[in-house]
């Protein structure tokens, strides 16, 4: 499957965490927890991660036991095989399968190339990664950004789950984008029914106020999912 | 084969929207049971008079049509108070178990229509204290005003013969702000004397009503109410949308509670208050009708799709030359011509909405085939509409006094029946009302009824024609027009099922 979708990345990883307690609440517990106080949106630390189109993590406890299949041939061919023996049948049987640890997931889409981001995550919210991945086994190697590169790369699943609504630009373009289409409505919405010279001076104060080709400001912010009034 | 449905096991107002049937007059009265066996006694006295939907008419084995007719309903807490089976009780779906108020991150229902806003009897029901706890919803049309205080006067009999059973809960606002009536009155709007089809605002409400197969009614009315076929058909909407028990569009049974005899030939009601601020309708209207090219009038229709006078559809009409022309058919027209004059369109000449706004009431409320952008795209060009139907019942209340308040009382209780409330009603609501993107319209909501918000100003686009010189009109600020005054969801059970709960014989092994 390809993670790569133009300039868009799909990150899935699966961490194992370690089987333990911390204060008699089991590691992949305190680990939900933790997860649970970052804050939403613009609060979150992946907010800070640059090139984050969407992100997404929990905690795995374990897979289901995928049952037989109903009445379709598979499933009266294994009731068949019982007239030979039991034991036959059953090892005919689909297996039950069971993940050996509890896993943390991480499933990111970002712009550009997996390396960078994962740098650029380092840098921006080791304390945070600290945090959550500290139950991970294997993680008390990671200490710098090359670590934890090689660490989410040894733990990346070969999945392309892509979110839908968004391109492949970079995150900066897009927010901006976002933001020349709210003020442009906005503009239209104020100035119908102006004479044409009078549309065009109001436009270009317009442009000036919003600069287009300026994508640090003014533009949306990382984690921004509605409209803000404008200032 | 024609289909053919068990009108005697069906309750009246399912398929008559009494309004239209010379019952201009109603009063929906609420109740909380105290004791289940009295409260089932109660309802078998109660069903012996309940309206069906039997034909009506004047022959010597016919049914005469009442002077008032009379209807039940009741929510998730009223079935567990008549001790409904667990079985049959864990067989309703989730958004009936929960009711209208805790579904209001769904509808929208904040700011002024928040539920700390609803009247008291909304405002109580389903809190702390069970004996305020709506149960019981009961419907009497009449059609005349003494012809419901009579049946009004039966009923309290009833609820005096229960002994403690029932009690009628108050806490209806009527005229004065702070009154606790006893019942909630709702009548159509007079004009000359007349009633008429109107709402507070002046639109003419409830024309384009789903027709669905087996319901009582000239064929011809299906033109512009069911399913547009691929070859410009039009068809009945399966039962399934609308009546439990009955195959629905998917080819499926609706989810439903079992036994079959318990959920068959019943549906569900959303019982919605909805408060009309008039005030601020006429002042947005004045303010933007007077910048408005096409004028006030134009404008109007094109807050819903509709001309107000005489409810012309803006998709045969315009501008006011073709309106001229539409009207001067109209006039000349047989009721059978009127009838189809008025529902028969789809979006297929408007698809860049420059005839009807993708904001407008009714393109939101039913997109006909306006969602399918590509030709062809679906198996049927309204595939997208055909799930998402729900009939409308209910009259308006109170009367505008000063139609430069919103203070006043006034504004129409909707009744909204389907067979799935989260999949029809609170879809609509939600994103066809509320949210604009379906119809490639961003946020922007529904212009009537959407829950326009004060701190983060609604807009909606009056698109023009792509090869059109004018400039598109742009409304800023909406203000919120109507707003939630309470409601909560019923289920209006069949005739069979309303005998077998009230003999508590419901059986779902």
């Amino acid at each position: 499957m390809a993670n790569v979708s133009g300039k868009a990345y799909a990150l899935t990883c699966l961490c194992p965490i370690r089987k333990g307690q911390l204060d008699g609440i089991a590691y992949s517990d305190e680990v939900r927890y933790r997860l649970h106080n970052w804050g939403l949106l613009e609060q979150s630390p992946m907010a800070k991660v640059p090139q984050t189109y969407l992100c997404r993590y929990f905690v795995l406890n374990d897979v289901y036991y995928e049952s037989l299949p109903g009445t379709e041939f598979g499933g009266t061919f294994f009731d068949f095989l019982s007239i030979f023996s039991d034991r036959f049948r059953r090892k005919a049987l689909p297996k039950e399968d069971h993940l050996k640890s509890k896993y943390l997931v991480f499933s990111c889409n970002l712009h550009g190339d997996l390396d960078t981001y994962l740098r650029g995550m380092w840098q921006a919210i080791s304390a945070d990664i600290q945090t959550i991945w500290g139950f991970c086994y294997g993680f008390e190697k990671v200490n710098d950004a090359d670590s934890f590169i090689a660490y989410i790369k040894k733990c990346q699943l070969n999945a392309s789950l892509f979110f839908n609504g968004s391109n492949d630009d970079p995150l900066p373009e897009q927010l901006k984008a976002l933001y020349v289409k709210q003020e442009f409505s906005r503009f239209a919405e104020q100035h119908q029914g102006m004479s044409a010279a009078q549309l065009q001076q109001a436009y270009q104060a317009f442009i000036q106020r919003i600069e287009p080709d300026n994508l640090a400001r003014p533009s949306w912010q990382p984690g921004q999912t509605s409209l803000q009034l404008g200032g | 084969m024609q289909k053919e449905l068990d009108l005697l096991d069906l309750q009246g107002n399912i398929v008559r929207a009494y309004g239209r049937y010379n019952f201009p007059y109603a009063r929906y009265v609420f109740l909380n049971i105290r004791d289940g066996k009295r409260g089932r006694d109660f309802v078998a006295a109660v069903t012996r008079e309940v309206t069906t939907a039997a034909k009506w008419g004047d022959g010597p084995d016919d049914l005469k049509k009442p002077l008032s007719t009379v209807n039940i309903a009741l929510n998730y807490p009223g079935l567990k108070e008549l001790e409904l089976p667990r079985a049959s009780l864990i067989g309703f779906p989730m958004e009936f178990v929960m009711g209208m108020k805790k579904r209001k991150d769904i509808l929208g229902d904040d700011g002024r229509s928040a539920p700390a806003h609803w009247d008291p009897i909304w405002r109580d029901s389903r809190e702390t204290d069970r004996y305020k706890d709506v149960h019981i919803w009961i419907s009497i049309n009449g059609q005349a005003m003494e012809n419901v205080q009579q049946r009004y006067e039966w009923l309290q009999q009833l609820v005096t013969q229960s002994a403690g059973g029932v009690a009628i809960l108050s806490g209806h606002r009527g005229d004065d702000g702070a009154d606790q009536l006893p019942f909630q009155d709702v009548h159509a709007v007079f004009e000359n004397g007349q009633p008429t089809s109107k709402e507070h605002f002046g639109y003419t409400d409830g024309i384009g009503d789903p027709v669905f197969a087996g319901l009582p009614g000239k064929a011809e009315r299906v033109i512009g109410r069911g399913k547009l076929l691929k070859n410009g058909r039009w068809e009945p909407l399966e039962t399934g949308e609308f009546i439990l028990g009955h195959r629905d569009e998917a080819n499926e049974y609706p989810v439903a509670p079992m036994p079959q005899l318990l959920s068959r030939n019943g549906t569900f009601m959303v019982y919605r208050k909805l408060h009309e601020n008039v005030g601020s309708f006429n002042a947005f209207l004045e303010k933007e009708g007077q910048k408005y090219p096409g004028g006030k009038e134009l404008l109007a229709a094109k807050f819903v799709g509709r001309w107000r006078d005489n409810g012309a559809p803006l998709v045969s009409a315009p501008d006011a030359p073709s309106k001229a022309a539409w009207d001067q058919k109209f006039s000349a027209a047989d009721p059978a011509q009127r009838d189809r004059m008025l529902a028969e369109f789809t979006f297929e000449n408007d698809m860049d909405g420059a005839k009807c706004p993708f904001s407008a009431h009714l393109r939101r409320i039913n997109p006909r085939a306006a969602l399918q952008f590509q030709a062809n795209a679906f198996e049927t060009p309204t595939a997208l509409a055909n799930r998402r139907r729900v009939m409308r019942r209910g009259l308006p209340y109170g009367e505008v006094k000063d139609a430069s308040r919103d203070d006043g009382n006034h504004g129409i209780v909707i009744m909204m029946l389907n067979a799935s409330i989260s999949r029809q009603f609170e879809f609509v609501q939600q994103q066809w009302i509320n949210y604009g993107n379906d119809f490639k319209a961003g946020n922007d909501k529904e212009i009537i009824l959407g829950n326009h918000s004060e701190t983060l100003p609604s807009r909606a686009v009056l698109a023009v024609a792509a090869d059109s010189d004018q400039a598109p009109y742009f409304l800023s600020n909406i203000p919120r027009m109507v707003e939630t005054r309470g409601g909560d969801y019923f289920f209006i059970p069949s005739m069979t099922a309303l005998r077998m709960i009230a003999k508590g014989l419901v059986d779902p092994t």
